[in-house]
């Protein structure tokens, strides 16, 4: 099931230090004299700004053409959505931005599963849970400063996600049941529990609409930017990827998650690791930061939990990790662009009139450009170099 | 924000539009409510025009020299951004023409609650020389952003179709004081927030007579989506419709929880069959059709049954077993309702849609009018002018804020 990098790092011959491409190896690079490292460094970074204009040019051109046989002008859809992403500052930072948020957080939970080699497809579900744990904080200690009541609505999105996170790590730890089950099948369990809650116990006090009461005053994150959208969270996302990447390059945890991730026989063999405590913790954190997505969420922008909150963040979470090379700034970046995508998409719809499925399908198109030429990218190395 | 009192006297189509082509039928005009335009004291237009100024700024590009340098978009982007504008061309903003958008959670293509919306919306389009623009939003945290777009390109008047863009709608009416936002079932108002509530439980009262006509078992039955009080209404107003003809008919109901969902409807309504019901309405969307096929099976076996259909004309839907539809003529209600905005009718409170602009109808099928005893539809007739004229009450259930009844 894993594996998917293993070739590329055998073939390095430095064992569990180098990882999936992207930034983090060159810098892994670095403390481990290599030969031809400098070299191989400016060719990959090369290579990454390639893809990305490849991705770009591979899509515009698909893109072009299915609308153009859609009977739509292509020309006038890309201004639309580059002015919906970019147009001014306005849309950067109150659309754009805010939401690249989920998807940063949730990128960074998936990253951190991946990189620890647990296939945890489960952040959908993870962030439901955390939203529901927040909207839940948020009503019930209405009576609350602020100051208080806002790290418990985001401790409380942390603590719900790492719960969701619990019954998949124990399957996998203790029976060999494959997380990539268990999760998304915790997936339907967190998708529906939200429903139940706002049409039972937690729906609005009027008991008409299927959806909570506004959550209080001082549950509510500040904004970043006054007058635009951009919240708190956008700060805190930036703060969690700051901070696994720190954790997974410098500290001995994050050494270990990363042998664990490359190999768990190895890590035990040569390392003496634990494979099991390490994913149970990756596995746990993982589950964390994604309730924190729906917490944020939650907290920052909707001040409310509705039915369909999410519209598959954690599914399109995994292509943002997978983009990032795994590597938690990268995910920021890829979080970005998603957003980006996301926000031109419905200028799209707006100002050029392209139905939202063509959208859609144009969005999808990106995503397999960018995995396909991602993919490409590491063949050729596990060949080439 | 919302309000009792004065801020949710109900608002009628039609007041002040006079000699406008379209209405239907000559006693529209005659029979509406005048309703005073809302004059602000001084202060108020002041506040708001400088709110809105605040948010006009927040939206509006800044010029590069004053944001601060985190913030700004990176320049090989902005470039790309700017050359693919320059090539294709800014949108044209014509002066004077209204700029009119709507926002639904479904595709437009459902042939139902969407398509009528958006058939309004092109009949704005053509009929008030508007521009138009239409988003298809899937998450809630979309509702604001699309308002904020619309907004900040300047468009007048939102429709959004569904009871869910309630909230959005009035974070976003404080925010962008110059927006008009009118909120399909919704049950919040603000001074530029208007819920357009369409009274379908006229239609359904007519249906209920046409129903407790039509029945020979004496039971009837109702089959429903999820029990939102629109949808009990439409259900209270049925069975107090099919008494006002037979006081003695048994009214069975059941509500399957689910708007879209075939296996619990079709089960819901074979159940009724079963239980000896001859007449079923539905209140469903997508399911409806499982309705109509459990009724078309009852037929097969040689039993006289009928099934009514609801929200939009299905007479043609399965014209072999409809008695009539209770309709209601969503791009009618939307073309009015933008005439009154255009005179700066809506807001501040509820815009009801009923059979008084024939938005609410029921109409039989004419498939079916052979079987239909030429009295009942004399009868069904009569009611339809007395609840017109407000001189027969029809029962709702009661949602909106502000409301009697409404906690």
């Amino acid at each position: 099931m894993r594996g998917c990098s293993g070739g590329a790092v055998a073939d390095r011959g430095d064992g569990v230090a180098d990882s999936r491409g992207g930034g983090s190896d060159s810098r892994d690079g670095g403390s481990k004299p290599e030969g031809g490292v400098a070299g191989g460094l400016r060719v990959r970074r090369f290579e990454s700004v390639l893809i990305a204009l490849g991705a770009l040019v591979l899509t515009a051109a698909a893109g072009a053409i299915l609308l153009a046989l859609g009977g739509h002008h292509p020309g006038e859809a890309a201004a639309a959505m580059v002015r919906g992403a970019f147009g001014s500052r306005a849309t950067f930072l109150s659309i754009t931005l805010v939401r690249s948020i989920p998807l940063i957080l949730a990128g960074l939970a998936v990253a951190l599963a991946f990189r620890a080699g647990v296939w945890n497809i489960g952040a959908e579900g993870q962030l439901y849970a955390g939203a529901a744990a927040a909207a839940w904080i948020g009503l019930t200690g209405a009576a609350l400063p602020a100051l208080v009541l806002v790290p418990a609505v985001l401790l409380g999105s942390l603590a719900a996600g790492a719960i969701w996170a619990i019954v998949p790590a124990f399957m996998r730890v203790r029976l060999g049941v494959g997380e990539v089950i268990t999760t998304i099948l915790m997936n339907f369990v967190g998708i529906h529990l939200a429903a139940w809650l706002v049409h039972g116990p937690l729906q609005e006090s009027r008991g008409v609409f299927p959806q909570t009461d506004p959550i209080a005053e001082a549950a509510r994150l500040p904004r970043l930017v006054p007058g635009s959208r951009l919240h708190l969270g956008f700060a805190l996302a930036l703060v969690v990827a700051a901070g696994l990447a720190v954790v997974l390059r410098r500290s001995r945890f994050g050494f270990r998650l990363r042998a664990v991730g490359e190999s768990p026989e190895a890590a035990l063999i040569a390392g003496r690791i634990d494979a099991g405590r390490v994913l149970v913790v990756c596995f746990l954190l993982s589950g964390a930061i994604a309730g924190l997505a729906g917490g944020v969420e939650i907290s920052g922008l909707t001040f409310a939990l509705y039915e369909d909150l999410s519209p598959g963040w954690g599914y399109t979470a995994i292509a943002v990790a997978l983009l990032a090379g795994l590597d938690p700034l990268g995910v920021v970046v890829a979080g970005i662009l998603f957003g980006a995508l996301q926000a031109g998409a419905g200028a799209m719809q707006r100002d050029a009139g392209v139905p939202a499925a063509w959208v859609g399908v144009v969005e999808a198109l990106v995503i397999l450009a960018v995995l396909a030429l991602d993919r490409l990218r590491r063949v050729r190395r596990r060949g080439g170099v | 924000m919302a309000g009792g009192g004065e801020r949710s006297r109900p608002t009628a189509f039609g007041g002040g539009v006079p000699g406008v082509p379209g209405n239907r039928g000559p006693n529209i005009r005659g029979a509406v409510n005048h309703r005073q335009p809302e004059v602000y004291s001084l202060g108020d237009g002041l506040a708001a025009r400088v709110r809105y100024a605040v948010a006009r700024r927040a939206v509006t590009d800044n010029p590069p020299g004053k944001a601060p340098p985190m913030l700004r978009t990176p320049r090989p982007l902005l470039l790309l951004a700017t050359g693919l504008f320059l090539a294709c061309g800014a949108p044209t903003d014509d002066e004077g023409s209204i700029r009119v958008a709507l926002l639904t959670s479904g595709p437009v293509s459902d042939a139902g609650w969407y398509a009528g919306a958006y058939e309004g919306l092109q009949r704005i389009e053509q009929e008030l020389g508007a521009t138009v623009s239409h988003q298809q939003t899937a998450t809630p945290a979309e509702f604001d952003e699309a308002f904020l777009a619309y907004a900040s390109a300047g468009y007048d008047l939102v429709f959004a179709h569904g009871n869910e863009y309630q909230d959005a709608a009035i974070r976003a009416g404080e925010q962008f004081p110059e927006l008009t936002i009118v909120v399909s079932g919704g049950g919040r108002i603000a001074e530029n927030v208007a819920p357009l509530i369409f009274r379908l439980e006229e239609g359904s009262y007519l249906a209920g007579m046409a129903a407790a006509a039509m029945t020979r078992s004496g039971i009837i039955g109702m089959v429903g989506g999820v029990a939102i009080p629109p949808a009990r209404g439409t259900f209270r107003a049925f069975e107090a419709g099919a008494r006002s003809v037979r006081p003695d008919v048994e009214v069975l109901e059941v509500f399957t929880g689910d708007w879209n969902d075939v296996a619990a409807a079709k089960e819901a309504a074979v159940a009724q069959l079963s239980r000896g019901a001859d007449v079923l309405i539905h209140n469903l969307d997508a399911a409806s059709f499982a309705v109509f096929q459990a009724v078309r099976e009852a037929r097969a076996e040689g039993r006289t049954v009928w099934a009514l259909g609801m929200n939009s004309n299905q007479n043609d839907v399965a014209p072999d077993v409809i008695l009539g539809s209770a309709v209601i003529r969503i791009a009618d209600a939307f073309v009015e309702t933008a005439r009154m905005w255009q005179n700066g009718e809506v807001g501040g409170a509820a815009i009801y849609a009923s059979t008084r602009q024939e938005v609410i109808d029921f109409v039989f099928n004419p498939a079916a009018l052979d079987e239909v005893p030429p009295e009942l539809v004399e009868r069904v007739a009569e009611a339809r002018v007395l609840i017109r004229e407000g001189s027969l009450d029809v029962p709702r259930v009661p949602f909106i804020e502000g409301e009697a009844g409404v906690q």
